[in-house]
């Protein structure tokens, strides 16, 4: 066996909650069942595990990760350990004060997410009158000299509307532009049949970008990520499992990926009991699927195997039932029919959508 | 499009740093990090919007026993087209 690689980055998700509602929210289903958050003592020894442990850099996320207060501090504790930092931001609750707290602390990049050009396309989907404020957060930001990604993810219902989102991001005068599309797990995969796009508009989205590039140069730079169901090969979720990347979620549990609760059997340990360094190096949870030891054929002989990895471990699992299965959107799996099947589906109407909701279980 | 870059700068949200750990020079930007060599590293700590001679100048006390001239322009170039530096000159 090769050696353990260190960990380049780390998500620290340090909320659930939020003010948006969003019906694609990469947070667990049951979101009522993890409110014990860690506080802001245990983060700064996390975040200094974290850089001892070789992580370069701290994705500071949620929920909403400005509804903690502390927020500013922890920026200011991963500055000190010199750790690069990002914030991931609905920005609804960025006012002036907030961001210049975290521009002295040292955060080094920005990312707010938008749903829509247009602005009841925006707030529908957020289920709140949020366009207005995210517009004045990114003008506020570019003020105070922060570099600005804005973030769109895309869908059956904001696809077609491309063009217009780059004219705005260009307006905007963002930094960059990020378009993703839904990553059908959790939240989404429980609405997938009324967000998944046709094969004609992620064509005609992907003509657009390469349209817009060629007209705008370099700025906005625009990053554009393909929807892994309508490849020919699965995404290289996380750049392999428990390879670069870890998550810290709200209550402490260490994950190799966000989404990873969503597969039954896993047990995950926490920061609360253990270091950092000997959870990523010994939890058997990180070893499942490091490597190419566990992987099935055709991931095992293939010559992809440490390019895409076997694909998104989650995915395998909600498409298969099996969390060891080949990603089924690889076109050589042999269930890669699911996939298929699902683009044929007749699209729910929009209203099916189901929004992000807190439902406190007994 | 590429005209010579003559007062090179880092964009905003590129930043770099020395790892202590993996004993290596890095420019780090949200998506990734780039792992620089040493003429590299120097080069970058002084992309500040000065004038690319006077770059050249303090890179030639530092490295003179290497012809660094044309490297640079393609260096600069490269990471110019990775979205990692402009010209300052041009704003």
């Amino acid at each position: 066996m090769p050696p353990i690689p260190r960990p380049l980055a780390l998500l620290a998700e340090l909320t659930y909650r939020c003010p948006l509602k969003c019906p694609y929210c990469s947070n667990p289903l049951e979101l009522a069942r993890y409110r014990h958050e860690l506080d802001t003592a245990t983060w700064q020894r996390v975040l200094a595990e974290a850089a001892a442990l070789g992580v370069i850099q701290v994705h500071f996320s949620g929920g909403e990760p400005l509804v903690r207060r502390d927020l500013a501090e922890l920026v200011q504790h991963a500055r000190q350990l010199d750790l690069y930092s990002n914030l991931s931001t609905g920005a609804t609750l960025a006012d002036p004060a907030t961001l210049e707290r975290l521009k002295e602390a040292g955060l080094d990049a920005l990312q707010i997410s938008l749903l829509d050009a247009r602005p009841d396309g925006n707030d529908w989907l957020t289920g709140a009158a949020s366009f207005d404020k995210k517009r004045v957060a990114v003008e506020n930001a570019k003020h105070l000299g922060f570099p600005v990604t804005l973030n769109v993810v895309l869908h059956r219902h904001n696809l077609d509307r491309i063009e217009e989102i780059i004219d705005l991001a260009c307006r905007w005068d963002v930094d960059r532009l990020e378009l993703a599309h839904v990553q059908y797990t959790g939240w989404a995969f429980r609405n997938r049949a009324a967000l998944l796009p046709t094969r004609e508009q992620v064509e005609r989205a992907a003509e657009a970008v390469v349209q817009a590039r060629r007209r705008l140069s370099e700025r906005p730079a625009i990053l554009h990520v393909l929807p892994d169901y309508f490849q020919q090969y699965p995404k290289a979720c996380l750049h392999g499992w428990g390879r670069v990347f870890l998550t810290v979620a709200p209550d402490g549990a260490v994950l190799p990926c966000q989404t990873a609760r969503e597969i039954p059997g896993l047990v995950f340990p926490n920061v609360r009991e253990a270091s950092l360094e000997s959870i990523w190096f010994d939890a058997p949870v990180f070893q499942r699927f490091r490597g190419t030891d566990w992987m099935p054929e055709p991931c095992r002989s293939c010559e992809r195997r440490e390019i895409d990895f076997g694909g998104c471990r989650c995915q395998a699992f909600l498409l298969t039932g099996d969390p060891a299965a080949t990603d089924p959107v690889c076109h050589l799996s042999p269930l890669h029919p699911v996939v298929e099947r699902a683009l044929v589906e007749p699209p729910r109407e929009a209203a099916a959508l189901q929004f992000r909701v807190i439902t406190h279980s007994s | 499009m590429s005209s010579a870059i003559r007062r090179p700068v880092l964009v905003p949200h590129a930043r770099y740093r020395w790892d202590k750990l993996r004993q290596q020079h890095q420019l780090v930007f949200p998506e990734g990090i780039l792992v620089l060599n040493e003429p590299g590293a120097a080069i970058v700590q002084r992309c500040d919007g000065r004038p690319l001679a006077e770059l050249l100048v303090a890179l030639g006390e530092q490295f003179p026993d290497a012809n660094l001239g044309e490297d640079v322009q393609g260096f600069l170039e490269r990471l110019a087209r990775k979205g990692l530096l402009r010209d300052a000159t041009d704003s």
